[in-house]
């Protein structure tokens, strides 16, 4: 399978994301700094995610929308596992802090190639994009692995989570299962603290269920061990569905994938339905520095970005020991929605970028001084 | 034209359901998984099993100008459904009925339902509360109404089941202390109680402990807020089924949504994210062994001589736009009604079955409700949630019960309206459109005084919804009449329908509590009863204007009772005349106390399942043929 090709139509230079040095975590302080990158990892493709969501003008695109709304969820599904995972081995999962965002566009991390990750609208660009990033990593050995060069440097997101895999088991055979896992099991979410997507969140406790979520979150991504199917039906008896990287697929190539169909045969169910021209196109490289002080559309890209801080800090205080707390992550994605579909119908305030057919769009820019006013709005002891 | 479907004509199924709503969905899960073939003959169409179809329904949902239950649904004229827009009131009072139903009683029958695969249970609000088990034994212990031949220690189990396969959302302690439910020691429901909304804690922080009089001679009756039991995904308990909590079922036709309830708040006419259970979810778990058969209307259930019924005739068509349609056949050692009250009886009537006791058609009952509104001198933030998420519970049963009919106070989440149409009526309102008066209007409120007038007003709206209880009575009915016909030439059901002054006197009592309660309140109070267009249900009692509504809650009609000459089924809902027919819902309930009847039809469902299944096994038991020598040897009985 060839990877899709390298957009060149980004014109800044990407945000780099920190990567951990190129090895196995030799010890827990180790371990706790791979997790948060993991953590971090998840949430890279959050933002640009809901942007190909929420550009798709409303009601239209339907079998796209809920595919892509699909893997969002299961990417904020990925977030908890991980963090359940640092919190199981004594870490402290940290998500609303500014360094924790990324800018966008962001060079895709663990990865050789120079691949910017940006906030596009939904179409060829955005999937191509996408593919990319979930991209099924067959050859991840982990680092340490004969078959890899010790000076090679990360090559995929597989070969990452593999090193986890590895330093988890590692680590275990060193110091004892119970002397890893030190986490106080109430900071663990669980399934009665998360659903509504593929998958199902369950506490960390121990090397199993440890081992459990690292597979979990890359077979979601990229498909069971050559195939394009997940393995939702055999940890949790739901359906099986398309991995992320093929129901990405399926939407570009305008066909969903049958039940007997490999990585290798391509999609060759029925076709799906895509209006390409039913988004708003805008800016890739959007900041709210460019929407005119005082003008509605900079109001909104405000509120967006400080809801979004809003979100990460449910998010901080859930994965911070208050676990029943993830509910209120609910209202917030709803008023997000809502937000999004304020901002992105209006034309981008920029008369020549307005005359592409650009749009106005949400920027996830967020800063301190957004997160300083989550805090102050909201906290889980006067929730 | 063509049929798509297969040829049925000759096949013979271990049981044929008639209706894929509620409880056929139920009892053909439950048979199916037995390993019985059954097949499901639904009237209606099936097309909200998949996602599109779903979004359809939405689709329609935005765009009707009237959002009624049936709004999401497309008509369909080979099985018609009742629709609330058919009744209309008339300015002096009286009402006039278009559509489906004839209707010729002193007052109109007000609910609806909906013949397409899922049933009604589509537009439910969904609310699960167990009947109170004094709720059983009426007649004995208040001396109206009928008795039920079973009681609530015997439903039990079976609530327990169906709470399991509903999904409920509920405090099964809060339900014992506040109502005094008997449940098993340390049963939770399989998910936690939906939260209360805002305006359920300002209510609570007012009324909670405060006793209130009905009459002035009446005595005190304490108030209490209580979180209501829903089939709607909340958040599983960890301690359900012994500690093995929970798997909430999403929507149906799109894997892994709908796993929660986030308060869309349009639960009737529909859940956009199918967070409420519908009957589609049980049928996406059947098994291979159950058929559904979309587009064929039964027309009759057939019998022998010898008083067995063998199957049904049916019609089946494929444009729900014309009459057109092929009339076929389908055999079944057990034949099972469950296409609704009214529906049901129109079938055991037209069939000429079932009716040695004359029983069949009589007793329909509903949830005739009234409704109160005024405004809170705070916001309370309606519009947000499920319709209701709790209630005041106190009024359904006690001594009292012998003067007038109890009611269930449910706590209204969405404004006004069910009363008035909030909050499009109060826009038009405000923008001076005030209806047909056919005069040039005056100036209305528009742009910011119009914005802002709305948020003072619809954030403060309140409004009660008191449920009474209808006692059976044999005038209340339906029959046919072969000069009255639907398109595919199936009788329309003709509808008899009154208050008994039981029910005006609790409907009295209802007003007057809710007088006290706005008293308390300091709510201002908008109620209006005039008559109009809108209040078909208008009537006057005691000198006084009411207004009712129905519930949706049609019962009674084939009623459940202990003896072949009284009633028309056994506790089995197993027709005393037929031993292999069986005709289940809420037709067979011979009293609807103050509960949403659908959590007591799924039980009553699942509990008729065992005594199928025993029937199917004795029918397939194979006869042992011994000589007689043998069996005497056997049995130890040997005699020369």
């Amino acid at each position: 399978m060839t990877a899709p090709a390298s957009p060149t139509d980004i014109a800044g230079e990407p945000a780099v994301v920190d990567e951990p040095p190129f090895r196995v975590p030799r010890d827990r302080a180790d371990l706790h700094t791979f997790l948060q990158a993991a953590l971090a990892l998840e949430h890279l493709t959050i933002p640009p995610y809901l942007t190909a969501m929420y550009t798709l003008r409303p009601g239209t695109n339907r079998p796209a929308f809920y595919a892509v709304r699909a893997v969002v969820l299961e990417e904020m599904l990925h977030m908890t596992l991980v963090a359940n995972l640092l919190n199981a081995v004594g870490g402290r999962p940290l998500v609303a802090n500014s360094r924790f965002v990324t800018g966008y566009p962001a060079r895709l991390p663990y990865s050789r190639d120079r691949f910017p990750v940006a906030l596009r609208h939904f179409g060829v660009a955005a999937l191509e994009t996408f593919l990319r990033i979930e991209h099924p990593a067959y050859v991840a050995e982990p680092p340490g692995h004969p078959s890899v060069a010790g000076d090679e440097g990360w090559t995929s997101v597989g070969q990452f989570y593999a090193a986890i895999r590895e330093g988890l088991l590692s680590l275990v055979r060193a110091m004892g299962e119970g002397e890893l896992f030190t986490g106080d099991p109430a900071r663990q979410v669980g399934p009665q603290d998360f659903y509504n997507s593929g998958g199902e969140v369950f506490p960390v406790t121990g090397l199993a269920s440890a081992l459990k979520a690292v597979e979990v979150i890359t077979d979601q991504g990229e498909g069971a061990d050559r195939t394009v199917f997940d393995t939702d039906d055999r940890f949790f008896g739901e359906v099986r569905e398309p991995a992320h990287y093929f129901r990405f697929n399926e939407i570009l190539q305008q066909r969903t994938y049958g039940p007997q169909d490999t990585p290798a045969s391509g999609p060759s169910g029925p076709a799906l339905e895509v209006g390409w021209s039913d988004v708003y196109p805008v800016d890739s490289e959007a900041k709210v520095r460019h929407y005119p002080h005082g003008s509605a559309v900079r109001e909104a890209a405000e509120r967006f970005n400080a809801g979004y801080a809003r979100l990460l800090w449910v998010l901080e205080c859930a994965y911070g020991g208050r676990p029943a707390v993830l509910r209120e992550a609910v209202p917030v994605m709803l008023e997000l929605r809502d937000l999004a579909e304020r901002l992105y119908r209006n034309p981008h305030p920029d008369a020549e970028k307005a005359a592409r057919g650009l749009h106005a769009s949400a920027t996830y820019e967020v800063t301190e001084a957004h997160f300083a006013a989550a805090r102050e709005r909201w906290s889980p002891d006067r929730g | 034209m063509s049929s798509p479907s297969p040829q049925l004509d000759g096949l013979h199924y271990d049981v044929i359901v008639v209706g894929a709503g509620l409880a056929g969905s139920l009892v053909a899960k439950q048979l199916g998984d037995h390993g019985w073939r059954v097949l499901v003959l639904e009237a209606g169409t099936r097309t909200l099993d998949t996602w599109p179809g779903h979004l359809d329904a939405m689709k329609a949902y935005y765009g009707a100008l009237a959002k009624v239950p049936n709004a999401p649904y497309r008509g369909n004229i080979a099985a018609p459904s009742p629709d609330l827009l058919d009744l209309e009131g008339l300015p002096g009072g009286g009402y006039r009925a278009n559509g489906y139903f004839v209707q010729n009683g002193n007052l109109p029958y007000a609910s609806d339902y909906l013949r397409a695969a899922g049933g009604t249970a589509l537009h439910w609000m969904g609310l699960t509360p167990r009947m109170h088990p004094e709720d059983f034994a009426a007649r004995t212990a208040f001396g109206y109404g009928r008795d039920w031949p079973i009681g609530y220690a015997d439903l039990e189990p079976h609530y327990r089941a169906a709470e399991r396969v509903l999904g409920v959302a509920g405090d099964a302690a809060e339900q014992r202390d506040a109502i005094g439910l008997p449940f098993p020691d340390g049963y939770c429901y399989p998910m936690h109680a939906i939260p209360r909304s805002h305006l359920d804690n300002v209510l609570a922080a007012r009324l909670d402990g405060i006793p209130v009089r009905e009459s002035d001679d009446a005595p005190p009756t304490t108030l209490r807020v209580v979180t209501t039991p829903h089939a709607r995904n909340s958040t599983p308990d960890l301690r359900y089924d012994q500690g093995r909590g929970y798997r909430p079922a999403g929507a149906a036709g799109l894997p892994n949504y709908g796993e929660r309830c986030v308060g869309n708040a349009s639960c009737v006419p529909i859940c956009p994210v199918q967070a409420k259970y519908n009957p589609l979810k049980t049928q996406a778990t059947w098994s291979c062994k159950v058929d559904l058969v979309p587009r064929a209307v039964v027309s009759r259930v057939l019998a022998n001589a010898n008083g067995r019924v063998f199957g049904v005739e049916y019609q089946q068509y494929d444009d729900p736009a014309s009459p057109v349609h092929t009339t076929r056949t389908a055999e079944a050692d057990i034949v099972v009604l469950a296409a609704h009250a009214i529906e049901n009886a129109k079938l055991l009537l037209v069939s000429r079955l079932a009716n040695h006791s004359g029983q069949v058609g009589r007793n329909l009952m509903d949830h005739p409700v009234l409704l109160t509104w005024g405004l809170l001198d705070e916001p309370v933030g309606p519009f947000r949630g499920p319709g209701s998420t709790s209630g005041l519970e106190c009024f359904r049963t006690g001594p009292a019960r012998r003067d007038r009919a109890p009611f269930r106070i449910e706590i209204a989440n969405w404004g006004w309206s069910w009363p008035t149409g909030s909050p499009s009526g109060d826009v038009a309102r405000m923008l001076g459109i005030t209806g047909d008066s056919g005069q040039p209007r005056g100036r209305g409120r528009f742009g910011t005084g119009l914005r802002e007038a709305l948020g003072r007003r619809i954030g403060r709206q309140i409004s009660l919804q008191f449920a009474v209880e209808q006692d059976a009575e044999s005038r209340n009915r339906v029959t046919i009449d072969p000069a009255l016909r639907d398109r595919l030439g199936n009788p329309r059901p003709v509808i008899t329908y009154d208050l008994s002054d039981h029910v005006k006197r609790g409907i009295a009592a209802a007003k007057a509590v809710s007088d006290r309660i706005f008293g308390i309140l300091g709510a201002e109070d908008h109620t209006d009863y005039a008559p109009g267009p809108f209040a078909p249900g208008h009537f006057r009692y005691d000198g006084r204007d009411f207004v009712y509504h129905g519930a949706g809650h049609g019962a009674g009609t084939h009623v459940m009772g202990d003896s072949r000459e009284t009633s028309v089924v056994d506790s089995w809902q197993r027709c005393w005349d037929h031993s292999n027919l069986y005709a289940v819902g809420c037709g067979s309930m011979p009293s609807v106390g103050t509960s949403n009847p659908s959590l007591t039809m799924a039980a009553l469902a699942l509990r008729s399942c065992e005594q199928i299944h025993r029937d199917l096994m004795d029918l397939h038991r194979p006869r042992v043929i011994r000589p007689v020598r043998v069996a005497r040897a056997r049995t130890g009985e040997g005699r020369t």
